[in-house]
């Protein structure tokens, strides 16, 4: 099975190539479309998931671990198809922790797990596909083997510990500085990538 | 496995460490209470007319009692006739303009080292202060802390100290319920129109004759309330239907009601109080209004202050300092104005020389009382302001209020023995007051005390009626030593009245409204040595049972018990905050979930998911959704609650939605009535106490629908039946869980199953434990109970499960280096925070749900009705998590042959016990730390007492069922 072998200098290209995604998005959205987060956090979520799918599932299904196995069209729907499910479970995660629930929320929070979706299962999902044993090591953070696993989990433990902060029960903030509840704090996750 | 090396036996070991903790915890406790909580009795006697302070007031003594009383910070104007109470509440003023005390807004700015904006712009009171020969005067009045808004309301009407008992309703705003001033003047005949703040009305819910209230809790509405007293007041000074206006203005408005919504008027106003000051000018043109007419004598008094970051209700200077303003529209006698004199006086802006005089808040009732000539409120403990008694002189008619055989005297001398008769009666109000309290009182005052007031009032007494034959010495032909000698004769009389009040007041002060720090502090020190004992006592616990194991490690530093730390800090520094204490049930939630989401990770990663992790996080989400509805019922009640979710699930109005209510409880109690009795015909007890817990439940629960049924609307019942079923049948229902309860522990003394292993008897212990008392805690909690119990029930099933897992998993074939999983311990502490708030309970005293101790019973007895209350209070969130502690350890053993090992099992189970007082424990400490830190903070009342009040009942109440619970199991 042929693995896709990368340097530390490569990995850190590629990641700041996500993160220049991450960027690019959020200056789109404040200079040129003029999107506040907390004004319009549907759109803002919308443009960066436009803005950042593409780059986070063609770059991490170009590192996939199986490269005789997989082509990289594989690991791009392998990649789609993460998308939603890990979507479904971030939303999960994020109601059990407080997101508000409701139809007037369930855009933002779609959008909100779609995007959460793409930093911490996607990435994964290009890379490993099905493969048990991968998942469980990048779960288990402390059994990670080279610059792809460090690729993936980092930035998926960073999203997931900003996310809790962000969903951090706020009395004062939530209810009378407008903010649309507790789901919407996707500026510290981003911080984190 | 290996065989216990250990050989002692840990029961006689363990016991006294968990009598040892709870002794420490209520030395601690009743340490800091004695510093902290003060406690006063409201008594409910009241004056009555033949206590009238001074005769009443003749036609022409009416008619010089014409005065409007504008006071500054909740201004009261009254008038005899006609008295007008003006409130302009700068405890409400930007906090921009937050470092003022309200005396800043009326006294000049060259009584200050530095001129702020919001100076001088009362010009009117000023021209009116500093007016030769004037009428008028300026006074720094003292407030007593706590300084809350309502606090001074009730202080300035009843004349007594606001105290916990008080203020502990600061923001719920109940009617008084002691004498005051409004009720004094109602009971005598005075018409009183209100206008203005609704506070009033909750003060004084039927005391008006008329009343225009407004909302007053709109953080960004300087102006409805202003604008509404202003349609009113101009046209009811033209009329003659009342006898004493108030007039309550906000319009200065920092909302200072609820702390929490300070930040917000911050970003409004910004930092140039120009709001304030638009106000200010507004005001003085209302005033100047008046004084044109010059129809009335006023008073403006401020209500209290606030400090340089806009809070109030402690007891700095900058906060208890505030300013009245009195106007007579008649000048005292030139002889009199020399008591005035005494004044601080200095040159206003103009150079004109202004006098500023002093009055304690406490004094504010009994001087308007006598100005009146209404009788003082019965818990008055003031005195009569000499100053402001001497400002009305002008308008007194002597001829009737000098003794029958001396009909002339100078001016002064007539003052002065009408003052001294004043506070004659002054002063045996006062005594009444304080014979009675001590009398009626649970905490009266000490012996000492008494006996030292008594000595001082009989002192006072000794003289007077020497005094009174001076006093008729005088006349024009009386030589001017005889006068002098009069004079200095009831200048020391004055003087032994005043003393004795002025000692009353302070002794009543050091009883009712200081900190004792230094109790305080050892209160907390205790605390804190208490945690250090308990963490070394379950490290110790901890080294027992790996040296039982002969396992070899440095106990402690698992990752299990950092995350379980970290989450117990969390959440104790959590308390810190006054918002985070209004959401602690939320933040427990979270954390709840948070330690679901860690449990579902760690399954993940070890590829053995099951079911029981996804089923804790969805009874997270549906324990959130219940605690959101039971922090709605704080404003609605249980029916709003009922109603709300109802609204959610798309359920209306009508017949359907009351057949939901009634239905879903019945089906809940069948379908864990269903699952008791399989529970309980699993347990191996003997056959009796078996028979027994099995028939006692079955009637219990028949006992609980028949309850519900008879205070059904949708069946109709016989009364014959519907008195059993409200009445009887919960009486039943306590008597048969104390039965059970007793036949448990007489099973347990008897110890009659030695067959059996360690953890089954532990297992068959503590499910009839839980039978005898979870009936009583169903019916207690209304018709939410059995849907509680179903997620009681399954939140500590999947905790077990997650913790039989943990520690099945830590070493093959051994128990691992952990006693037990300390994230599940936690668990089941923050569950049980959870049921707290599920079951519409919160952290103060209106969170209390009164109508549960009544359930069974129409008339009130403190102790039964004290026991049903503190078994609702406590039992969802205590007594069922404490007592249902031993599942924890039993059911991990369940399986296996190591249920034999005896010592290990207890161990663990003391290791249990010690984690979860330890987390109570350290939520505690924080909880008195906040307490400490925050004593002057204007919540403090209202939030962090209570909830200081039901943590150390909490904690208490956790170590002593622990200790019963060792007592029990062991």
């Amino acid at each position: 099975m042929g693995t896709a072998r990368i340097g530390a200098a490569a990995a850190s290209a590629l990641h700041l190539l996500c993160a220049l995604g991450v960027a690019a998005a959020y200056f789109l959205a404040q200079r040129v479309c003029l999107l506040d987060l907390v004004a319009h956090t549907a759109q803002t979520l919308r443009l960066f998931l436009v803005i950042e799918a593409p780059i986070t599932i063609g770059v991490y299904s170009w590192l996939r671990r199986d490269t005789h196995g997989c082509s990289v069209w594989k690991a791009i729907g392998r990649g789609l198809l993460a998308l939603p499910i890990g979507a479904a479970i971030n939303a999960f995660g994020a109601i059990v922790l407080g997101a508000p629930v409701g139809v007037k929320y369930w855009t933002v929070t779609a959008y909100w797990s779609l995007l959460m979706s793409l930093f911490t299962f996607v990435p994964a999902a290009c890379a490993f596909g099905p493969s048990r044993m991968d998942w469980q090591r990048i779960l288990s953070f402390s059994k990670l083997l080279d610059a792809v696993d460090y690729m993936i989990s980092v930035p998926a433990y960073g999203a997931i510990i900003g996310a809790w902060i962000g969903a951090w029960p706020m009395p004062l903030a939530g209810k009378d500085l407008g903010r649309n509840g507790q789901s919407v704090s996707p500026m510290v996750q981003l911080l984190d990538i | 496995m290996a065989e216990g090396s250990f050989e002692k036996k840990p029961r006689p070991i363990l016991r006294p460490i968990f009598f040892l903790l709870l002794g420490l915890h209520a030395l601690a406790v009743f340490l800091f209470t004695r510093g902290f909580l003060l406690t006063r009795t409201e008594l409910s006697s009241y004056s009555h007319c033949h206590d009238l302070p001074s005769p009443n007031p003749s036609p022409l003594l009416l008619l010089l009692l014409l005065l409007p009383l504008l006071v500054l910070h909740e201004i009261e104007i009254g008038i005899e006739i006609e008295i007008l109470l003006l409130l302009l509440d700068a405890g409400r003023a930007p906090p921009s303009i937050a470092s003022s005390s309200s005396f800043d807004f009326v006294a000049p700015s060259t009584f200050f080292e530095e001129k702020k904006p919001w100076m001088d712009k009362l010009r009117v009171l000023h021209k009116l202060a500093s007016d030769e020969g004037s009428s008028a005067r300026i006074f720094k009045a003292i407030a007593d802390p706590p300084t809350t808004s309502l606090q001074r309301l009730k202080g300035l009407t009843t004349g007594g100290l606001p105290t916990f008992i008080d203020v502990g309703n600061s923001f719920g705003a109940p009617a008084i319920i002691e004498d005051n001033l409004i009720h004094q003047l109602v009971k005598n005949g005075k018409r009183v129109l209100m206008m203005g703040d609704d506070t009033w009305m909750q003060l004084f819910p039927e005391h008006f004759e008329e009343s225009h209230p407004y909302p007053s809790f709109n953080v960004k509405d300087l102006d409805t309330v202003d604008n509404g007293i202003l349609e009113h007041l101009l046209p009811s000074l033209y009329k003659d239907d009342w006898d004493v206006l108030i007039a309550h203005f906000l319009g200065v408005i920092e909302p200072m009601k609820n702390r929490i919504v300070q930040p917000i008027s911050r970003h409004i106003f910004g930092v140039d109080s120009t709001p304030m000051i638009k106000k200010l000018e507004q005001y003085n043109s209302i005033l100047e209004t008046w004084w044109s007419s010059r129809e009335h004598l006023s008073y403006c008094d401020g209500d209290h202050g606030q400090t340089l970051n806009g809070d109030h209700g402690g007891g700095t200077a900058e906060e208890v300092e505030t300013s009245l303003f009195a106007w007579s529209m008649r000048s005292p006698p030139s002889s009199i104005s020399s008591v005035l004199e005494e004044n601080m006086c200095k040159l206003n802006l103009d150079g004109e020389k202004l006098c500023v005089g002093t009055m304690q808040q406490l004094d504010f009732a009994v001087t308007m009382a006598a100005l009146l000539g209404v009788p003082f409120p019965f818990g008055s403990i003031g005195r009569v302001n000499p100053e402001l008694y001497a400002l009305s002189a002008g308008t007194w008619d002597r001829q009737r209020t000098d003794a029958e055989n001396c009909k002339l005297q100078s001016d002064l001398e007539a003052w002065m023995q009408n003052y001294a008769n004043v506070l004659c009666i002054n002063c045996w109000q006062v005594k009444r007051y304080i014979d009675l309290y001590s009398a009626t009182s649970i905490i009266g005052f000490s012996a000492d005390d008494l006996h030292f007031v008594t000595d001082l009032y009989e002192r006072a007494l000794a003289n007077c009626s020497s005094n009174t034959k001076a006093s008729c010495l005088f006349g024009t032909g009386v030589p001017k030593e005889i006068q002098d000698y009069s004079v200095s004769v009831l200048q020391s009389q004055i003087d032994a009245y005043s003393h004795f009040l002025e000692s009353v007041a302070k002794l009543a002060r050091s009883a009712w409204t200081e900190f004792d720090l230094l109790l305080m502090g050892i209160g907390l020190g205790i605390l804190l040595l208490s945690i250090i004992i308990h963490i070394l006592a379950a490290t110790w616990v901890h080294i027992l049972f790996q040296s039982y194991l002969k396992e070899q490690g440095i106990p402690g530093l698992s990752y299990r018990y950092f995350l379980a730390f970290l989450l117990v800090a969390i959440r104790a520094a959590s308390f810190l905050s006054n918002s985070y204490i209004l959401a602690e049930g939320r933040v427990a939630n979270f954390l709840l979930g948070t330690t679901g989401i860690m449990n579902l990770w760690r399954s993940v990663e070890k590829g053995d998911l099951k079911k029981d992790e996804f089923a804790f996080l969805l009874l997270n989400v549906i324990i959130r959704f219940g605690i959101g509805f039971g922090l709605s019922k704080q404003t609605g009640g249980s029916s709003y609650l009922v109603s709300d979710s109802l609204k959610f699930v798309g359920i209306n109005e009508g017949h359907l939605r009351w057949l939901v209510l009634e239905i879903f409880p019945i089906v809940f109690l069948s379908l864990l009535f269903v699952f008791l009795l399989k529970c309980i015909a699993h347990v191996d007890m003997s056959r009796y106490m078996k028979y027994f817990t099995i028939m006692g439940t079955v009637l219990s629960y028949v006992l609980i629908a028949t309850h519900w049924a008879s205070e059904s609307i949708l069946i109709f019942i016989s009364p014959a039946f519907q008195g059993i079923g409200r009445n009887l049948a919960p009486r039943l229902v306590y008597a048969i869980g104390f039965g059970i309860l007793g036949l448990s522990v007489l099973s347990r003394i008897l110890d009659m199953k030695e067959r059996m292993t360690v953890s089954e008897r532990l297992t068959n212990s503590t499910v009839p434990m839980l039978s005898a008392w979870s009936p009583t805690i169903l019916i207690l909690l209304g018709k939410q109970g059995p849907f509680v119990a179903f997620v009681c029930i399954a939140g500590a099933w999947c905790i077990i499960s997650s913790s039989k897992k943990f520690l099945s998993g830590t070493k093959s074939g051994t128990l691992g280096g952990l006693a037990v999983d300390p994230i599940s311990v936690t668990q089941w502490s923050l569950l049980a925070v959870c049921l707290f708030y599920l079951t519409g309970h919160w952290c103060t005293f209106d969170g209390l749900r009164y109508g549960a101790a009544f359930i069974g019973f129409d008339h009130f007895n403190i102790i039964r009705q004290g026991i049903l209350l503190s078994i609702d209070t406590f039992g969802v969130s205590h007594i069922l998590p404490i007592l249902g502690l031993p599942f924890i350890v039993a059911l991990q053993y369940h399986d296996s042959k190591k249920g034999e090992l005896k010592d290990a099992i207890l161990l663990n189970l003391s290791q249990v016990f010690l984690i979860y007082g330890l987390i109570t424990a350290i939520t505690t400490t924080f909880t008195v730390l906040c307490a400490t830190i925050q004593r002057r903070h204007l919540m403090v009342w209202g939030l962090f007492a209570p909830k200081y009040v039901f943590d150390a009942i909490g904690l208490l109440v956790t170590d002593a069922l622990i200790c019963l619970a060792v007592l029990y199991y062991y």
